[in-house]
């Protein structure tokens, strides 16, 4: 857990208490919020610990996903809603096969593959076209193909794209109910090897499947092209002076990112039993990009253990705040209000965090350079 | 070479998948059974409905029938099994009886009347296709997506 709430810019070594605390204020706030909220909701410990284990498991491999475009100096990439929205096609074609239970989340883990990798290449492509303002791009990229998956659901399945069963279709005969039922899968994964310890439920398969995941990434950090992806994130001029292929590298990122984004979404699908076609992605992105920053992540830096602790301490506000907003205020859409507001907040307080670590960074760097050319004139 | 090496396994790679999908596409189709304690008729004879039928699908009782009764279990794959406890008549002795079914794979929701395949009758006697009803709904209104409000995630 040490390693956890080492900050993530990795500035407090032998800097005191008061870096720490600068470095971690985030992680540091939320503990606070939770140990305030947590005895307030009255919630049982088991039942804390068994929601947190099965939001562990409905969230974390879409959050790792996050990790690998921050390597490549790419940032929060809000275009893992692409990667959503590839998943939810492919679980919509399973559907309609009529493929249940983990045989069907396979399948659907490979459909979705070729629509992420698509949907990745064109991201990729046009983040390259903007450098140094990738996250407001994929943001806005994320919108701009959502407009396009709605066409494609909303008119395309039907007549164009075949869709056979009538559960799945609009009574009008084209385009995808609202809520597509995935009771055949539901929790397929989770419940496939699971026990429970103090009756809190561990889905054995699921967590597998996580470690396995941050395995992967542990080990692809360590690959040369992962040595590329931290080389083109630390400098993009000296990554290309060194040989690298800084757009293809930075391109295989957000594809990796938005592959896994697809998987994670299925595996967050399964587990809720159901696919809301229009909205279940709209807000995955912000979701999991909120949780990496609140468990300590910054915009440039973040790591695994910064994905659980954000998990964790992020779902157990999202757990707690409605009732501990109806105990305080006699309203449980205050709780609500709460956790929107902090979602957002935290997000634009990282934002503004990087935006003023760099032009520190900046400024100093002028200050040095100024005193240097002066020693050079004195001299 | 380097380059042929990689297109190779490329190649392997997307064939390896491929395979995989073809695979879960078998044996993860799901299919809806239905089994009827019905009276039928086949080349004149009669099949009487059995007093009491109790279905277990995966160790777990999926009905308990009584005659002119309708039960159904959920299925993936297609070698279907069952164990069927007949009553025939009143005052019988159940009869333990294990099934093994092949379900065709093109059938969402298939209808077993459970006289006739106890009797060992064909595979088309016993079977049919669940044709659900069809109801005239009214449409659903337009979707609208939103974005706005934070759900439960």
């Amino acid at each position: 857990m040490s390693q956890l709430v080492k900050p993530a810019s990795g500035r407090s070594s032998g800097k005191g208490i008061g870096a720490f605390l600068a470095g971690n204020s985030v992680p540091i706030m939320f503990i606070l919020i939770c140990a305030v909220c947590i005895p307030i909701s009255g919630f049982s410990v088991p039942y804390l610990l068994n929601e947190i284990m099965s939001r562990l498991g409905r969230n974390a491999f879409l959050i790792l996903s996050l990790l690998i475009p921050i390597m490549a100096g790419m940032g929060l990439n809000f275009g893992m809603t692409l990667g959503a929205m590839a998943g939810e096609i492919a679980l919509i074609f399973v559907s309609d096969w009529q493929i249940w239970g983990i045989p069907g989340m396979v399948l659907a883990m490979i459909v979705s593959i070729p629509f992420s990798v698509l949907l990745g290449l064109f991201c990729g492509k046009i983040l390259n076209m903007a450098k140094g303002r990738e996250m407001i791009t994929s943001y806005i990229i994320s919108f701009f193909i959502n407009g396009v998956y709605q066409l494609v659901v909303l008119y395309m399945m039907g007549p164009i794209i075949p869709i056979a069963h009538s559960s799945i279709k609009l009574p009008r005969g084209y385009g995808i109910r609202n809520t597509v039922s995935l009771l055949n899968m539901r929790q397929s994964l989770d419940n496939a090897v699971s026990f429970r310890i103090g009756g809190v439920k561990i889905p054995v398969i699921t967590l597998l499947i996580i470690a396995a995941m941050c395995l992967l990434i542990v080990w692809f950090r360590r690959t040369k092209l992962g040595q590329d992806m931290r080389a083109v994130g630390q400098d993009l001029q000296v990554a290309k002076d060194a040989g690298i292929d800084v757009e293809r590298t930075r391109i295989i990122s957000i594809v990796i990112s938005t592959v896994l984004a697809g998987i994670g979404m299925i595996i967050y699908l399964q587990n809720m039993g159901n696919l809301s076609t229009y909205s279940s992605h709209s807000q995955v992105g912000m979701f999991c990009i909120a949780a990496l920053l609140v468990g300590g992540a910054s915009v440039d830096r973040a790591s695994i253990g910064n994905v659980f602790l954000g998990v964790i301490l992020f779902h157990t506000m999202f757990i707690v705040a409605p009732n501990a907003g109806t105990k305080i205020t006699g309203d449980s859409m205050i709780g609500e209000y709460f956790r929107v507001f902090v979602s957002y907040g935290v997000i634009t307080v990282a934002l503004i965090m990087y935006e003023t670590k760099k032009r520190r960074a900046r400024a100093s760097m002028g200050r040095q350079l100024e005193a240097e050319q002066q020693e050079a004139m004195r001299a | 070479m380097k380059n042929k090496k990689q297109w190779i396994a490329r190649i392997l790679t997307v064939a390896v998948l491929l395979g995989i999908a073809a695979v879960m596409f078998v044996i993860g189709r799901g299919h809806t059974v239905y089994f009827d304690n019905k009276t039928a008729e086949y080349n004149g004879t009669q099949y009487s409905a059995f007093q009491r039928v109790n279905v277990t699908v995966n160790g777990e009782r999926m009905a308990k029938l009584s005659k002119r009764d309708r039960g159904m279990a959920t299925w993936i794959g297609q070698d279907f099994k069952m164990e069927l406890e007949v009553t025939e008549n009143k005052g019988d002795d159940p009869k333990i009886i294990p099934v093994s079914i092949k379900l065709p794979y093109g059938m969402d929701g298939i209808v077993v009347n459970l006289p006739e395949l106890v009797a060992g009758l064909p595979q088309e006697v016993w079977q049919s296709e669940f044709v659900p009803v069809a109801t005239v709904e009214e449409p659903e209104e337009e979707v609208i997506p939103e974005d706005d409000m934070l759900g439960d995630f």
